[in-house]
């Protein structure tokens, strides 16, 4: 056998493969060409095409967005990355996780830019859009079993309504953070607690995400649950995105005392990010009168600008008067440790 | 005789090398900013987590255990099914039978959630089987099993069918011409040369299902989470990256006695196959002919029929009609998804290939190299995930590294495939072709690479479906240009309204009909070469 043959084939092999390895790594560091804006986004980010690109003509700049999945999700894969910034301004991180974000001193505090008046958010987080998380109800459900619809927070851990809610994990989800959040500053930690301990008794559903309480367990969808949290403004988009075109939504948001959670979401400059700038004025951009108004029935949240004409379709969305929510203190101090209890009253 | 040649060892470095960079390095670094003591992130109540406090901890206990005992459970029933259902399909001819095993593997493409409400629409409180009659099987482990053996049955029927193809003929003939029942054939001639292309599959499957991700949560809710679940949440949503380390360091450590075992296994029962593969034959007696109709109706029942209710819910019930089809269809996002889904699907199976073959060489006489190619499968995801972002922020997002990515998870596919056939690959005619005069390249070229096709091929349409699927899609950053259709998906379940769940069925529809595609496109050749 001609081993020195053998040996060289094997040898043309490696090169091969070392040659396509170095080919592969040797594009992966190219240099941009364009200066480029790196934006953080949550997944949830919708901005139509033609007002970036109108951006980046304006500014003359490249957008770079990157999604970093649920907001909770990415504010933490920016606090991971925080000694070499992986976005010059990051957008979606709400007054839930804003002390997070504070006190990992992820912001850049030294160019704040200032919000006048009305919703507003911890210094230096630029406030863009609102929400409320609420109970959605499934109006079929309710009419055909002819159960009537819940009042009060309380009355939900009550057996009448055992098994009908589905939840999300607030460690895997910002909904579901938001919603316990609302339960805390309405009952107070202790009670809250216990209501949380009753609704598990009472069979209450755990869903990852919002995707999965709403596709696969909420009873709209095909699963068994009448009771979802999810947004006030989900009737609305239910409305807009039905087949039939239906007068009124499928489904409803309840207001209930204890139950509503007022989300608001901001944007901010990236402490040790670049393209300053630039940064600065996609904060005025994402706070633009076209993409206030535009931004409704793409991420179906509330415009956080006063003045701004709510979209037609936003009617079926009527704000909730009264939510709750800790002390921002209390949510810097007991934060993660109330989601730890809440695994551990409601999972383990 | 394979030469241990030194260059054996070199080629092995291109695959040792991706896995240190884009694999090991990440996980590590991870790992390492758990255990920082100042300026680490880590504030929670795991920041001083011992190797051992997982198992003082029942809840984490608990949750190892689930892990284990459902991946044992499909594993057993994934045999069970599979190896009957394989015996048909390697031994019977019939019309539509190479289709059968493509289809096999789409249920490795669709979407988790998607998936998910699939097996609902059969199983669920509003399924085909309460409306005739049956219980709803929501919450209970029963439909997580059913969702394991959706994704899983397909490896193993798919490497029994191809290892049942290369029992040798004559010996059966033989056992069978000295009065053995076909039952005792089965055992004594069949059994030994499947079994280690069975272990094969089924440690995937173990690996796969223990280290299961999404499935177990949307499937059976917070309660049935897995212990990568706990990972995940670890690290993406309360960065106790220390607890999460010992709880993958852990992970790794059962994983990896399961790879290592399964390496030694394959190892020993390897023998050279021989050239002589048992033909198919057309079904003759009614019997036969019932063995047929009930492999098919296994396949229709575990891997199909959630498919089917994906399709019929996106093209009947949407009653949009038409115009809405056609309106997901000509959006501008969904072409850019599919030309994005190609283009990153090519690239991640060429890369995937290369690495794969590279292993598989380097690996024929090293049982560390051979249980290597489980690594992939073995380290946590979302450690990788979050490992090169931190390793690597200046690439974060980058296009190279989430093909990098893609290709990580799907080589093993390629590497086990080769691995398993080198195996059992003839050696006289590699001889001969030395013999006579051929160089190595040549001979590769000629001879080996030839033989190693089918399973090549095998291993690429896994490969594909892997990256057609993106397992692990939504823990990299996602750029709204590089959409791909799994992404655009996800995007419209994020969203609440008829309209866009409508649309993702559509859209998962989409995927299935261009995996079909892929798969014809790999595996066009062989047809031609089987009529030659």
């Amino acid at each position: 056998m001609k081993a020195h043959q053998q040996h060289r084939f094997y040898s043309r092999l490696a090169a091969l493969a070392l040659a396509a390895t170095s080919l592969a790594m040797g594009s992966a560091v190219s240099a941009a060409d364009a200066p480029e804006l790196r934006v953080l986004t949550h997944s949830s980010f919708a901005v139509p095409k033609p007002l970036l690109a109108q951006f980046e003509k304006d500014n003359s700049v490249k957008l770079r967005i990157s999604k970093g999945g649920d907001a909770g999700e990415m504010l933490n894969k920016l606090i991971l990355t925080r000694a070499n910034p992986i976005a010059d301004v990051v957008y979606g991180i709400d007054n839930a996780l804003a002390t997070k974000a504070l006190a990992a001193n992820v912001l850049d505090a030294s160019a704040v830019v200032i919000a006048p008046g009305g919703i507003s958010l911890p210094v230096p987080l630029v406030p863009v859009d609102y929400g409320y998380v609420t109970v959605n109800f499934d109006k079929d459900w309710f009419a055909k079993n002819a159960v009537a619809l819940p009042k009060s927070i309380e009355e939900l851990a009550q057996p009448a309504y055992a098994k009908l809610l589905v939840v999300q994990n607030p460690a895997t989800s910002s909904p579901g953070n938001a919603f316990l959040l609302a339960t805390i500053g309405a009952m107070g930690e202790e009670k809250a607690f216990d209501w949380w301990a009753r609704m598990r008794s009472g069979g209450m559903k755990v869903a990852k995400g919002w995707s999965e309480a709403y596709y696969t367990d909420f009873s709209r969808n095909g699963g068994k649950y009448p009771l979802v949290v999810s947004y006030a403004t989900s009737p609305a988009a239910e409305l807009f995105y039905a087949k039939d075109k239906p007068s009124v939504p499928p489904t409803g948001s309840l207001t209930l005392a204890g139950g509503v959670y007022r989300q608001v979401e901001g944007v901010a400059l990236v402490k040790g990010g670049g393209q300053r700038a630039t940064a600065e004025k996609f904060i005025e951009f994402l706070r633009s009168p076209a993409v206030q108004q535009q931004m409704q029935t793409e991420m179906w949240m509330y415009p956080a600008v006063a003045g701004t004409a709510r979209a037609e379709v936003m009617k079926f969305a009527p704000e909730p008067t009264a939510f709750d929510a800790p002390s921002d203190a209390d949510v810097a101090a007991k934060g993660a440790d109330w989601v730890a209890r809440w695994t551990k009253v409601v999972l383990k | 005789m394979r030469s241990r040649s030194p260059a054996l060892y070199l080629l092995a470095l291109f695959p040792l090398a991706f896995l240190l960079v884009v694999m090991v390095a990440p996980a590590a670094r991870l790992v390492a900013e758990g255990w920082t003591p100042a300026g680490g992130v880590d504030t929670g109540a795991g920041a001083h987590a011992g190797l051992f406090t997982v198992w003082q901890d029942p809840y984490l206990r608990w949750r190892m255990a689930w892990s284990f005992l459902q991946a044992a459970a499909t594993c057993v029933a994934a045999l069970a099914i599979g190896l009957p259902v394989a015996w048909v399909l390697a031994r019977f001819e019939f019309a539509g039978r190479a289709w059968v095993l493509r289809f096999l593997m789409l249920p490795f493409v669709v979407p988790t959630l998607v998936a998910a409400l699939g097996v609902l629409a059969l199983l669920g409180p509003h399924g085909l089987l309460v409306q005739s009659g049956g219980a709803d099987l929501q919450g209970t482990p029963w439909l997580l099993l059913y969702g394991n053996l959706f994704f899983n049955l397909c490896l193993v029927v798919r490497a029994g069918t191809d290892a049942l193809g290369q029992v040798s003929a004559s010996r059966l003939a033989a056992a069978r011409t000295l009065g053995a029942t076909p039952w005792r054939a089965f055992w004594r001639i069949e059994w030994p040369t499947v079994a280690p292309w069975m272990m094969s599959a089924l440690c995937l499957v173990f690996l796969y299902c223990f280290a299961g991700f999404g499935l177990a949560m949307v499937l059976g809710g917070a309660g049935y989470a897995t212990a990568e679940v706990e990972i995940y949440t670890l690290v993406a949503h309360e960065l106790q990256l220390r607890q999460a380390a010992v709880l993958s360091l852990w992970m790794l450590l059962l994983t990896s006695l399961v790879a290592l075992a399964y390496a030694a296994i394959e190892r020993r029962l390897a023998a050279p196959g021989r050239s002589d593969g048992v033909a198919r034959h057309r079904p003759g007696t009614v019997g036969q002919w019932a063995a047929v109709v009930g492999a098919l109706l296994a396949l229709v029942c575990f891997c199909a029929a959630p498919l089917m209710a994906i399709a019929w819910r996106a093209m009947f019930s949407g009653a949009f009609g038409w115009a809405f089809m056609a309106g997901v269809m000509t959006d501008e996002d969904t072409l850019l998804a599919l030309w994005n889904t190609a283009r990153f699907t090519a690239l991640s199976l060429v890369l995937a290939t290369a690495l794969g073959l590279a292993h598989a060489l380097a690996a024929q006489r090293s049982l560390a190299l051979r249980a290597l190619v489980f690594l992939p499968f073995v380290v946590s995801p979302v450690m990788v995930a979050f490992g090169l972002l931190l390793l690597y922020p200046r690439w974060s997002g980058s296009f190279w590294l989430l093909v990098c990515a893609y290709a990580l998870l799907a080589y093993p596919f390629v590497a086990k495939a080769v691995a398993s056939s080198l195996d059992s690959m003839p050696q006289n005619y590699l001889f001969a072709a030395r013999t006579l005069g051929a160089s190595p390249w040549r001979a590769f070229r000629r001879v080996t690479l030839p033989l190693l096709m089918p399973s090549l091929r095998r291993g690429m349409a896994f490969a594909a479906a892997t990256a057609v699927g993106e397992f692990a899609v939504s823990l990299f950053l996602s750029r709204p240009e590089w959409v791909t259709v799994t992404t655009l998906i996800y995007r419209y379940l994020g969203r609440p309204g008829a309209a866009n769940l409508d649309a993702a069925l559509l859209l998962a529809c989409v995927l299935l009909v261009f995996t079909m595609l892929v798969f014809a496109v790999i595996e066009w050749p062989g047809q031609k070469e089987r009529h030659a």
